[in-house]
């Protein structure tokens, strides 16, 4: 005979546990008063595959915060960060996005990495009349109709496809295979790369687009190999790349490799031996390294050489404080307007937030240039310019080719 | 806060339908779908392709849906009608990824990773984001209690009986003079049906698909609500469906309280501390929190 032995979780018990969970849901409510802090969002992937970049774009978010805070904050408020996780997933992130827009009430959301997130995040936000800012780089993102309400500090595949091309056929290539991964930007990068490769007299001999997630791309080698390319450009992740960076070498092929940064990541480097990733060039978006928010950056944030994201991230944090306090409000409309007025035009250049609000105090016009490039936007929130950095992998480690 | 209350109650209402579906196929009739989200896909793509590249009205496409999910599932159902316990776990799993990997692919139709946006919702635009989703749980609601009270009705009726008997030994149903496969067939396309419906309330809803959303985690999140709530159980797919999305959505509230905790760690903490709660449930309440009932046979 089995013993009947429930615990119940009467129906009681659990009406006045489920009450007790939804009073401590509406305490922050009960918290917010007149010069309490101000919130700021950040959704960004602590989990899932963009948790690598992420919790990074996080640091570099609170280290500019910090930095706002300490020389007073923002409208004579201190600020707070609201830190949710994406999950790199786009439902998810989607509810993550109602409880920051609808609970904490933020003016703004900053951080999302993956496209598929943002494409998803972004109508609640522009109905919301709440700021967003990204990273992600599908093209049809900034074409969605989203008045004004998004900035993304990432170049579109359009400018970095016929930046990669122009390098690489300046390097000497003649034939280029290109390997990429199933995601939004694979078709536009390769007719783009294509388009500019054979302006500059090289030739694209062939492309494919390949599986996330498989354990051997062999056969996706084979099939690159059969072309006799003199270079393979990878635009894939780091899972993948890793992977494929490996079959390449098993099947002879040490020819030039290339290949975004985010995709030959320290750790990546760390998992291959030094001779399979001998001679890979990578590429990523870049600031000009001589300047000068760049190395403010790197001192804020303790990491020598931050990379792509989370300069674009110290941006974000910069732009959305600059724009407050030219607005002199915090709200997503109000950063919608005012953006552009402290990122571009002829005002004193300054290269971190403290600068820039001292400036806006004293009543002066400025005109940010960040760490990730010059942050000039379109209307449509694309960036106008920007500089891309080439390194080499030399013994498992990246050298300095060139910024370009 | 309230209006993410009611974003919420949708996402909640949204599961419970997609439970009930479940239930009818697993709970009922005992077989293990683990493809749910494949016909959730089914259904938000035919509505959002109809919709937007056809210019069908949003009641039209999302009929559509429905029924092309119903049709997807029947049509499983005669494929692996003797396929049974893992072995049609995985052939469904299978599926919902095949159906995944076809919308990443066939970017003519689909568009791909980018997905689609832009699927019109019932009065988006000319209404407050509050009152757009006031008046989506209204609909959400009563397409759900509609569903309920069909699949109360299902499972009563001599119908879900047969079910039951299936579930519980198919050759006595069989020797019975029941015919099996019809059956199945019948029952995975109306699971399919509510699975395909949800789908196309979540589009309409969020406006955007892509097939990103599509993965095995949302099943396991029906599947979870299911076993929460109480396997075979209507009541309890409802309750279940509203159980699971408070426990995402309110260890959320919780973490940052927890001190000492960097950001990253919270994020996998709460993780944690969603399936601690399930698990905890399940260890108090085996059978779910409303057990399925089976009707007594009255004495002749």
């Amino acid at each position: 005979m089995t013993r009947h032995h429930r615990i119940a979780i009467s129906r009681r018990r659990f009406v006045q546990a489920t009450g007790a969970l939804a009073a401590g849901l509406a305490m922050p409510a009960i918290g917010r008063a007149q010069g309490a802090p101000l919130q700021l969002g950040i959704l960004t992937p602590l989990t899932g595959a963009g948790g690598f970049d992420g919790p990074r774009m996080l640091k570099a978010m609170k280290a500019v915060i910090d930095e706002v805070n300490a020389a007073g904050g923002l409208i004579g408020r201190k600020v707070d960060l609201v830190i949710e996780d994406d999950q790199t997933n786009p439902e998810a992130a989607v509810r993550a996005a109602r409880k920051l827009i609808d609970v904490s009430k933020v003016p703004v959301i900053m951080g999302t990495w993956a496209s598929a997130v943002t494409s998803a995040v972004a109508p609640l936000c522009w109905e919301s009349k709440t700021f967003l800012t990204t990273v992600s780089g599908a093209d049809s993102i900034t074409l969605l109709p989203h008045q004004g309400y998004l900035i993304r500090t990432q170049p579109n595949n359009h400018l970095q496809a016929g930046k990669h091309a122009e390098f690489i056929a300046a390097s000497g290539a003649k034939r280029v295979f290109i390997m990429s991964i199933q995601a939004p930007f694979a078709q536009p990068t390769q007719r783009r790369a294509s388009e500019v490769l054979k302006q500059k007299g090289s030739e694209m001999v062939g492309g494919l687009i390949y599986e996330k997630e498989k354990t051997t791309y062999r056969s996706e080698v084979d099939q690159a190999l059969k072309t006799k390319p003199d270079l393979v450009y990878l635009n894939g992740y780091a899972p993948d790349v890793t992977v494929i960076l490996r079959d390449l070498y098993r099947a002879g092929y040490a020819g030039p490799r290339f290949a975004q940064s985010y995709a030959v990541t320290g750790k990546v480097l760390d998992a291959l031996p030094p001779e399979v990733t001998a001679g890979v060039i990578t590429v990523q978006p870049s600031a000009d390294i001589d300047s000068p928010a760049f190395g403010l950056a790197a001192k804020r944030t303790g990491i020598a050489e931050p990379d792509s994201y989370e300069t674009q991230a110290t941006d974000w944090a910069s732009l959305v404080s600059l724009g407050i306090a030219k607005a002199k409000e915090a709200t997503g409309t109000g950063l919608r307007d005012n953006v552009r007025k402290i990122s571009q035009g002829s005002g004193t250049k300054v290269y971190s937030a403290v600068e820039g609000l001292k400036l806006l105090a004293e009543g002066k016009e400025i005109n940010y240039e960040g760490a990730s490039g010059p942050c000039d936007f379109t209307d449509i929130g694309d960036i106008i310019d920007c500089k891309f950095r080439y390194n080499k992998i030399e013994n498992g480690k990246p050298v300095f080719l060139k910024i370009a | 806060m309230e209006n993410y209350v009611i974003a919420m109650a949708v996402s909640a209402g949204i599961y419970a339908l997609m439970a009930l579906g479940l239930n009818v196929i697993w709970g009922l009739a005992g077989m293990i779908n683990l493809g749910a989200v494949g016909f959730f896909a089914i259904g938000a793509y035919i509505t959002a392709l109809a919709t937007l590249k056809l210019g069908f009205p949003i009641w039209a496409g999302t009929i559509l849906g429905t029924i092309g999910a119903a049709l997807v599932g029947g049509g499983v159902a005669l494929l692996t009608g003797r396929l049974r316990g893992d072995y049609l776990a995985i052939v469904t799993l299978g599926l919902a990824e095949t159906i995944r990997v076809i919308s990443s692919n066939m970017i003519w139709l689909t568009n791909g990773t980018d997905g689609l946006s832009g699927i019109p919702g019932p009065l988006r635009g000319s209404l407050s984001p509050t009152q757009f989703n006031l008046l989506y749980l209204g609909v959400v609601a009563a397409i759900v209690a509609v569903a309920y009270l069909l699949s109360e009705r299902l499972a009563q009726a001599p119908f879900g009986r047969v079910l039951r008997a299936i579930r519980d030994d198919e050759q006595v149903a069989a020797v019975a003079g029941k015919h099996v496969m019809g059956f199945k067939v019948r029952a995975f396309a109306i699971g399919a049906a509510a699975l395909g419906l949800a789908g196309a309330l979540y589009a309409h809803y969020t406006s955007y698909i892509a097939p990103d959303i599509f993965v095995p985690l949302l099943t396991l999140y029906i599947k979870l609500a299911l076993l929460a709530g109480g396997l075979g159980n209507n009541r309890g797919a409802l309750i279940g469906a509203f159980v699971v999305v408070f426990f995402l959505e309110s260890t959320r509230f919780v973490i940052p309280y927890v001190p000492g905790l960097s950001a990253v760690q919270g994020a996998a903490l709460r993780e944690f501390l969603i399936a601690l709660l399930l698990l905890v449930l399940l260890r108090y309440n085996p059978a779910g929190l409303v057990p399925e009932r089976l009707p007594r046979i009255a004495p002749s």
